[in-house]
């Protein structure tokens, strides 16, 4: 089987100006194989501008499968510090040759995610855990904050594992490469994760030399993948290091070993110690030699490679520029998660487009961390083709559903009814607001999504679901959300296509103005409900004592729920058959 | 009294007393012997309504007494019950409220009026009657809605249970009394008497001359041996009229699922297995995977081989080790497969009784679940053999 990356501009229409370079694209994955019946292509693609959808440990988040597939983005976003155990690469040698799903495909990434249908690109760090709009997702959660992590060094990046901070060699790198073949991979790079302490220097961005420092490398490291993508061994330079790196510590010790002898001996055979020294010298002459490996090529992988340069403007330009000339690099990825912390969204986007404008136009540009649609049309504006789905994910993980709409008739509902909203917009509704218990109609009239469709689930209901503490509550926001987010990509394409995207991102910058600052605060009614949770669950154990007294039994109930409760809290795995916690077995 | 369904039994199984039905609800037919997904608050733990139907669930349980709290009559009044509420347009079944008033609630106290418990909210003392329990169900509008008991536990002994059950049959009076739609929705007694048979007896007399549309067989499933759980659930199905349906309240392991279907018993309902699927618990027919464990972390085989739900179908045990107890998706994977292996199993037996050869199907279940002879439950043993199922015997599958 062989496969193909390709990027295709199309023409724009009438009314494109000098304000805007938005462009209109695909990004095709062309699959060629050989089955029994000929030859057989398949296209997988994802329409510019566009998004990949936003994944946490591979997946989609409150989306299954089935799920995930009724909406109609093309492709998913993986960083790998969220999947990667800490033995990987070296258990990779557990993995099946086969796919257990399709004996005749090879156990990719792909095949192990369930993604085969849809375009998978990885990168390595999660850019959600740098952001400073980052929600407490439970991959962000329970990774180490990525302020733990130290520097990266020239032999290693750190990647922050589910299991605790990590390094990641190269030689890591490739491995993992070869394994998971993912559509798109993006080169390993530095990006810069050490954080200053002082909150102010922190606010000013890392200093100058480790931002040269970083594009430097990052630079160093594209052109080692490059050659071990086209099968020649990029490693010469790094094993040339390493053994010189060798000798002399050799050398070291031989010295001290002498030194050591010369001490025990002083006295009686004092000519040892000049003798020692002759070998050492002759061998410090022999020349290094490193003869080239032969790696295994992974052509079929398309590459992008990380634009950086941090908050300076030239060592973006540099980097940019850098990068660009690399012919073997498919497209750029421009990670801003870092920047929104330390500039303003105004400063964050010249910052972009110092960038894409030293790109090559014939290539795709993803954006990490700019997600809000007015922050995303203003970046298509300069030029970027990619985005990802953190923005219906933040809005879901609030309780929030999007009323908001892009082109001729965005038809923003007025949401003004919202007295006890804590914020006042008509871009979005909180549907953990009271005002929305009563309300038995769907989010958003006419809606196509799973939660709209056909009016079959109610603002009311998921009112109720998010006061239950019930899991399909963000399931079906997630499903409306992400739906809306396509659409709105959908109408920005279609009107870059009419060449009415500048009149429309102006109606809706009009419209719908900016996104309210999101904050770490919860909503009063998630606080209440909380806050009730906590006390039935201390009330169900006094509950266990008032079940004794008003029924008269004798301990056994008591002790058996909060066995049974106990053990499925904790590791042992005996629970699931045991005869005697039937107690629990009826309705709670 | 008035019913509103229809029980068709298409074959009987010639070995024991299980039996294979129709039962035809308001809301479309119902393949018995049945096992109902429990959805408390109006939703099954985040698998949606179409997921549901997917793996051919035809009947939901809802809970009341959490229904009546959120969203509460006066709004499902307004909206038109709980299917619409839920955009679930198959059967659904309510209970009375009653158990989760002595079980959860602080100073639950019973009177011949009803059920007397603190308020959630404010401390202030309630009442549950018969009536409103009645009028909450009517306003729900499920498809079966049970009569309101008396819940003794089934450790009880003494005069306490015989109380409960006299009790329980005034308050089924009130019950039918109450129950405003009678035409459309399925008002079940619940039969009560704990441990004794002669109370079971003389429970089962008086409610079958108020003629319900079915029964249930309450008070077990309270941490009682088995021994004696499964000698009452035969002995109520000995009694009780044949051409209704039988319903076993709060049972859910594979095991007592397949006992009691031999023993006669048409449906039933648990939270176990989605609950389990929130720790990560996997069930199969060769047992329960704690997806948790370091074990699975290099394990590329699906939970269960030749189980076609979505989690099966999608993923490897390594990839939901990576996932179960952190990613919501984890967990509606695993509530998915568990939901699909229940009603797998009530497939199987439903097939297997209509082709006559339930026993050797119950053979090759506890081969498979336990392995050796000598791991089967003796009570199960001993429930399968009173109806001529020796387990211990020839394994004639």
């Amino acid at each position: 089987m062989s496969t193909a990356f390709t990027f295709d501009l199309h023409q724009s229409g009438a009314g494109a100006s000098a304000a805007s370079v938005a462009r209109h694209g695909t990004v095709s994955i062309t699959s060629r194989s050989s089955v029994q019946h000929g030859p057989s292509t398949k296209k997988r693609v994802i329409e510019t501008p566009g998004c990949l959808m936003f994944s946490s440990k591979g997946s989609v988040p409150h989306l299954t499968p089935d799920n995930m597939r009724l909406q109609a983005f093309g492709g998913v976003h993986v960083s790998l510090e969220q999947l990667l155990h800490p033995d990987q690469p070296a258990s990779f040698s557990k993995w099946p040759l086969a796919s257990p799903f399709n004996s005749s495909s090879k156990f990719t990434l792909a095949e192990y995610l369930h993604l085969q249908d849809l375009i998978l690109m990885c990168d390595l760090r999660d850019y959600a855990s740098f952001s400073a709009f980052a929600s407490p997702s439970s991959a962000a959660s329970d990774a180490i904050s990525s302020r733990l992590l130290g520097p990266n060094t020239d032999r290693y990046a750190l990647l922050s594992t589910p299991k605790g901070v990590r390094q990641l060699t190269m030689d890591d790198y490739l491995q993992i490469v070869r394994q998971y073949r993912p559509d798109i991979m993006v080169a390993l790079a530095d990006n810069i994760v050490e954080r200053k302490t002082k909150s102010s220097e922190s606010q000013q961005g890392p200093a100058e030399k480790r931002v040269r420092k970083s594009v430097e490398r990052s630079l160093k490291w594209l052109d080692q993948i490059l050659l071990e993508r086209e099968g020649q061994d990029g490693r010469m330079e790094d094993r040339r290091i390493e053994e010189e790196k060798k000798r002399r510590r050799e050398r070291k010790e031989k010295k001290r070993a002498a030194m050591v002898v010369e001490q025990q001996q002083e006295g009686d055979a004092p000519e040892a110690s000049s003798k020692e020294t002759v070998p050492e010298e002759a061998e410090s002459d022999t020349p290094i030699e490193i003869v080239p490996m032969a790696t295994e090529p992974w052509r079929e992988v398309a590459l992008f490679a990380h634009v950086l340069g941090s908050h300076l403007e030239a060592e973006r330009i540099m980097s940019a520029q850098e990068t660009a000339r690399r012919k073997g690099v498919d497209g750029f990825v421009i990670d801003t998660s870092a920047l929104t912390e330390m500039v303003e969204m105004d400063q964050v986007l010249k910052l972009v487009e110092a960038s894409v404008e030293h790109l090559p136009s014939q290539k795709p540009r993803i954006v990490y961390g700019v997600q809000t649609p007015e922050d995303v049309l203003r970046a298509i504006a300069l030029g970027v083709d990619l985005f990802d789905t953190s923005y219906p994910y933040h809005l879901t993980e609030d309780g929030k559903a999007s009323l908001y709409g892009f082109g001729e008739d965005p038809s923003p509902e007025s949401v003004s009814a919202a007295d006890n909203s804590s914020i006042r917009n008509n871009r979005w509704i909180n549907l953990w607001d009271d005002e929305h218990g009563d309300k038995f109609v769907p989010i958003m009239e006419g809606c196509e999504c799973y939660a709209c469709k056909g009016g079959r689930h109610t603002r009311a209901y998921i009112n109720h679901l998010l006061k239950t503490h019930e899991m399909l509550a963000t399931v079906l926001l997630m499903s409306h959300n992400m739906h809306q987010y396509g659409l709105f990509f959908q109408h920005v394409r279609e009107s870059i296509k009419e060449g009415t995207f500048e009149k429309h991102s102006k109606a809706f910058h009009e419209t719908f103005g900016k996104e309210p600052k999101r904050t770490a605060e919860k909503h009063q009614a998630q606080l209440v409900v909380e806050a009730a949770l906590t006390k039935r669950n201390q009330r169900l154990e006094g509950a266990e004592e008032a079940v004794v007294d008003a029924i008269g039994t004798g301990e056994k109930l008591v002790k058996k729920r909060s066995e049974v409760e106990g053990v499925e809290a904790d590791k042992t795995e005996k629970k699931a058959k045991k005869e005697g916690d039937a107690t629990t077995q009826e309705q709670q | 009294m008035k019913s509103a369904l229809k029980w068709d039994v298409i074959a009987k199984c010639s070995t024991t007393k299980a039996r294979a039905a129709v039962l035809n609800l308001p809301h479309g037919p119902v393949n018995a012997p049945v096992f109902m997904p429990v959805g408390t608050q109006g939703t099954l733990k985040g698998i949606t309504p179409d997921q549901i139907e997917g793996l051919g669930c035809q009947i939901m349980l809802n809970n009341t007494y959490h229904l009546g709290l959120r969203p509460g009559q006066e709004l499902l009044d307004a909206c038109g019950g709980a299917h619409v509420f839920q955009g679930w347009n198959r059967n659904l079944l309510t209970d009375s409220g009653g158990f989760q008033m002595v079980s959860l609630l602080k100073l639950a106290e019973i009177t011949e009026q009803g059920v007397q418990f603190e308020s959630p909210h404010d401390g202030s003392l309630m009442l549950l009657t018969p009536e409103h329990s009645m009028s909450l169900q009517n306003s729900i509008g499920a498809d079966i809605m049970m009569q309101l008991d008396d819940v003794v536990s089934s450790l009880t002994t003494g005069p306490r249970v015989e109380e409960a059950m006299w009790r329980s049959i005034r308050w089924l009076d009130r019950c039918i009394k109450a129950h405003k739609k009678p035409e459309s929705q399925n008002l079940f007694a619940i039969i009560q008497g704990g441990l004794d048979p002669a109370l079971r007896k003389q429970c089962i007399d008086e409610m079958v001359k108020r003629d319900t549309p079915g029964y249930a067989i309450g008070g077990l499933s309270g941490g009682e041996e088995k021994d004696k759980f499964w000698r009452v659930v035969s002995l109520c199905t000995d009694l009780m009229p044949r051409e209704k349906p039988i319903y076993c309240m709060g049972v859910g392991y594979a095991e007592d699922l397949v006992v009691c279907v031999a023993l006669g018993v048409d449906m039933f309902d648990c939270v176990f297995p989605t609950r389990t699927a929130r720790f990560g618990n996997a069930l199969t027919a060769t047992g329960t995977l704690s997806l948790r464990q370091a074990k699975y972390k290099d394990d590329f085989r699906p939970i269960e081989e030749g189980c076609d739900c979505i989690a099966c179908k999608s993923y490897t045990r390594a990839y939901l080790y990576t996932v179960v107890t952190k990613e919501t998706v984890g967990c509606h994977l695993v509530s998915i497969h568990n939901t699909a292996y229940q009603l797998r199993l009530m497939r199987q037996m439903r097939e297997s009784i209509i082709e006559d050869r339930f026993p050797q199907f119950i053979h090759k279940f506890f081969k498979d679940l336990f392995v050796e002879r000598s791991a089967y439950p003796e009570w199960a043993v001993n429930a399968l053999k009173s109806v001529n199922v020796d387990l211990l015997k020839e394994g004639d599958n």
